[in-house]
């Protein structure tokens, strides 16, 4: 047991470790120094002093050979310090920057989870129940639309249909609050990522259990269907769930980037995209580390969690 | 020689049809009509790739500045955007970005993964379990992320590549940067997509390898080679072709969602993610510019889904009887 934690722990330390050194790789040698970047977008390139770029090369630390930045980023890393923005956000301390958007981001995340869950099971268990009727082909076939039609394209025809043709909403916009009417279909979106899988595990599962012996007993003791249900059908079919919910968080990052984007709310996904317009080193090395952080640490609870619940699965 | 010849007409005589596993399959995709209408909507996808610049009726850079922002009407069938350019005619060249990417895409990243995933698969042991821990690896982190890291990280080497090949050739097809923004989204997406390949191809492999066939092969002293090209490709076969099939479909889709975020194909070239993020701008007084490229993505993904899940049943090997 212990082995087995510490292996995966090991496993992922390395993971993590290797993304960060070829995020930096990737921004040293690739996209190259933001300070030049910088003077070289804003068209009076040539008119620049050099003195001047490299006065801010050396303020950022940007003048030393790749291995010794690097160095100094992990060592700073380890001490809690994660850089100053440079262009994005002038000066600002990354962890400050992502001390107020991933919050937002997950607060949305978290919502959409607990959403695209209750919806997604109680879907999933209708159409087992009525499995090969009308209300099973529609539920499977609008899932199929769900499936295929990405975040960046759903959000801006829902508000189309909502605001323009139905109107019954105006356009929510920015970040007021998780309690704020303006979340819902934000939240409606990022769930629909997530959704899919859900209900079609959801339902197949259902269909497994629904042929099992002990259900049948359940049925012949007189209990009524909500009770064979709720008891006996949904626990065997609950527990896989928690572990594809973990393995979702992808889909969750993927969405939230698209639909923050779109109605401009200030989270984690519109902090990644804006780091990586401007081509700003700290804050694409700190979203791509904790963003490859959630990741790891969801499958890794995922690893963990999966044998206590499955018995017949102790770890091998 | 004979006797075989003989039995095969005694089977066709009796009515009895020789055994052919793609017959079959073709007979089932039929019977599909979901995944008949995904076909039809993708092989016209990839016509309007290819003929589409011959169709459209304007130019898609043609700007018409006194009609800019009109909605549809009989001179413009979907409208005109801000700059006065027809929609439809963009639309049409977007479908060839689009098309394009899909296949560069699927083509780079199906050839690193039948590499990496045959290598992983025939060697076993430790290049098995560094191959495979790689790929998992890719898989995890955000994959959208990474095709952004990628994409900054790329462009300034490959722009300074072309203006090299320019110096030396003096050739200006490299001075034309538009080709640039396509091998960067092809490149940066193949690296994403290249580990579930190598994983479908490592599994073929090592289930293929346990069948009686393969150690008589392997008994009659063929070489690894050819047990590849002979056994395991063809057995792969179906797999492969719904992958790919979903492989395409996700390339589109990321190379919309990459336009969309400002970093694919940029304009001038007629990307549908880069309307659909322009549109966003203007939709509330101009709801024509949001409809069009939203519509054509929904139902070219929706097609891929269907075709994709009809070449799924049809190429089961488990529902041959």
């Amino acid at each position: 047991m212990l082995q087995y934690i510490l292996l995966r722990i090991l496993r992922w330390t390395i993971g993590l470790t290797i993304v960060t050194f070829a995020t930096y790789a990737m921004m040293y040698y690739g996209a190259g120094d933001p300070i030049k970047r910088m003077f070289i977008d804003s068209d009076d390139f040539d008119a620049t002093d050099p003195a001047v770029v490299e006065a801010l090369q050396k303020k950022y630390g940007l003048d030393q050979p790749f291995i010794i930045q690097f160095r100094n980023y992990i060592s700073n890393l380890f001490q809690g310090n994660w850089g100053k923005s440079i262009r994005l956000n002038v000066d600002r301390p990354v962890w400050d920057i992502v001390k107020f958007r991933l919050p937002v981001s997950m607060q949305l995340g978290l919502a959409a989870t607990v959403l695209a869950a209750v919806i997604g099971i109680l879907l999933g268990v209708v159409a087992a129940v009525n499995h090969n009727r009308w209300l099973d082909r529609l539920i499977v076939s609008s899932v199929i639309f769900v499936t295929a039609i990405p975040a960046f394209v759903t959000a801006p025809l829902l508000l189309f249909f909502l605001v323009l043709v139905v109107n019954i909403m105006d356009v929510p916009y920015g970040w007021n609050g998780i309690f704020h009417s303006d979340v819902i279909l934000p939240v409606c979106v990022i769930a629909l990522g997530p959704l899919p899988i859900i209900v079609r595990q959801t339902r197949s599962a259902v269909l497994e259990v629904m042929s099992q012996l002990y259900i049948r007993t359940a049925r012949a003791k007189g209990l009524s269907e909500r009770s064979v249900i709720l008891r006996h059908m949904l626990r065997p079919v609950l527990t896989p769930l928690i572990t594809t919910l973990g393995l979702q968080m992808i889909t969750l990052i993927n969405g939230s980037l698209f639909v923050e984007l779109v109605f401009n709310i200030p989270g984690f996904g519109l902090l990644t995209a804006e780091g990586i317009k401007t081509v700003d080193y700290p804050i694409i090395m700190a979203v791509a580390i904790i963003g490859t952080f959630i990741i790891f640490i969801s499958n890794f609870l995922v690893d963990l969690v999966y044998p206590l619940l499955d018995p017949r699965l102790r770890y091998s | 020689m004979s006797t075989r010849t003989l039995t095969e007409t005694q089977a066709s005589q009796q009515g009895y049809e020789s055994y052919n596993f793609w017959k079959k399959a073709l007979r089932r995709f039929r019977k599909n009509g979901l995944a008949v209408a995904g076909l039809i909507l993708i092989i016209l996808f990839l016509l309007a790739a290819i003929f589409g610049p011959f169709l459209a009726p304007y130019d898609f850079l043609e700007q018409d500045l006194v009609n800019t922002l009109k909605g549809p009407s009989a001179a413009h069938w979907l409208g005109t955007d801000e700059l006065g350019r027809d929609i439809f005619s963009r639309l049409l060249y977007g479908a060839r970005t689009a098309a394009l990417v899909a296949f560069s895409t699927t083509a780079i990243s199906l050839f690193i993964g039948v590499l990496v995933g045959t290598w992983a698969g025939l060697q076993g042991g430790r290049i098995d379990e560094f191959l495979m821990w790689i790929s998992d690896l890719i898989q995890a982190v955000p994959s959208l992320l990474l095709v952004m890291l990628i994409n900054t990280a790329l462009r300034r080497p490959i722009i300074g590549w072309f203006d090299r090949l320019y110096e030396q050739t003096k050739n200006p097809f490299y001075l034309n940067t538009s080709w640039l923004d396509f091998v960067l989204v092809f490149s940066a997406l193949a690296l994403v997509a290249w580990p579930g390949f190598a994983r479908l191809i490592r599994g073929q492999v090592l289930s293929v390898s346990k069948e009686d066939y393969v150690l008589a092969a392997r008994a009659l002293g063929s070489k690894e080679l050819s047990l590849m090209v002979n056994h395991v490709i063809p057995n792969s076969l179906g797999p492969l072709i719904v992958a790919v099939t979903a492989s395409m479909g996700g390339a589109v889709v990321m190379e919309a969602g990459l336009s969309f975020l400002g970093l694919g194909v940029q304009p001038p070239n007629a990307s549908w993610g880069t309307m659909l993020s322009n549109s966003l701008k203007l939709w509330q007084s101009f709801p024509h510019l949001l409809i069009g490229p939203a519509v054509t993505i929904g139902i070219i993904q929706v097609a891929f889904v269907f075709l994709g899940d009809g070449l799924n049943d049809a190429l089961d090997p488990r529902r041959v009887t």
